[in-house]
């Protein structure tokens, strides 16, 4: 198993992560505890945060971000009536995700697509690397 | 191993709610788009399936992943008093909503009194 040290490595959480899959190899990802289930993703420039929000639209969603952490805060309603089976989880959900590189944070922006929600975190300038012209004499 | 990870079929959560008109459904089908959706009626089986778009662009990578791409399908056996000729669909923010109307001769009815 490589473990990666990107720039939003959360020892603890990956330690119980690999615990999780040698102790419950049939029960990796899908359905985990938390919700909604994210991906963060990074690439040269930015750092996504999306997730799994069905149903939910991005007004009734609260995205709170400070210099370190971003908070993704709502609470998703289901329509009421006589229920024959109900498996949509339902109520109040938030998650936090803490953010190990600088960023910048004005330049934040979030959307949704067929019930996934994009949060685009433009890296700041000084964490993207930057080729250093070596001029030789 | 990785092909074989994305092609995972998933049973979408689903909630059946019934009304005096008739039964209305909500499959929670995030990342899936409207050409991407199939509904088959085939006798009294409904038939949903969907494929959820990928969940990573080009020259991105993954620092933590909870959710992958993959495929949705769930059949259901659709009761008697489904008037099948007028189901509804509706894709909304990842959230399918079929209308399966009840037939009208098992409609409630309002009996009229003549005195």
């Amino acid at each position: 198993m490589v473990i990666d040290l990107g720039s939003l490595y959360n020892f603890p959480y990956e330690f119980d992560k690999i615990f999780n899959v040698v102790f419950n190899p049939h029960h990796q990802r899908r359905r985990k505890a938390s919700y909604p289930p994210l991906n963060i993703i990074e690439d040269e420039n930015n750092i996504y945060v999306r997730a799994e929000v069905p149903g939910i639209s991005i007004e009734d969603m609260e995205i709170t971000i400070t210099d370190k952490n971003i908070v993704l805060k709502g609470e998703r309603k289901l329509p009421e009536g006589r229920y024959f089976r109900q498996e949509r989880p339902s109520g109040v959900f938030q998650r936090i995700v803490s953010i190990n590189t600088t960023v910048d944070v004005d330049k934040v922006t979030a959307s949704t697509k067929d019930g996934i929600l994009n949060i685009v975190i433009p890296k700041s300038e000084s964490s993207v690397p930057r080729k250093v012209g070596i001029t030789v004499e | 191993m990785s092909t074989e990870r994305n092609m995972d079929k998933f049973s979408p959560a689903t909630d059946i709610v019934e009304s005096e008109q008739g039964f209305y459904m909500y499959m929670d089908l995030p990342g899936v788009s409207k050409e991407e959706l199939a509904i088959d009626l085939d006798e009294n089986t409904l038939i949903v399936s969907g494929k959820a778009a990928a969940t990573l662009g080009a020259d991105e990578k993954y620092i933590d992943q909870e959710f992958c791409e993959g495929e949705y399908s769930r059949r259901f056996t659709i009761a008697d008093v489904v008037d099948r000729e007028s189901i509804k669909a509706k894709l909304k923010n990842g959230v399918l909503e079929l209308f399966l109307p009840k037939k009208a001769e098992v409609q409630p009815r309002k009996v009229q009194i003549t005195s």
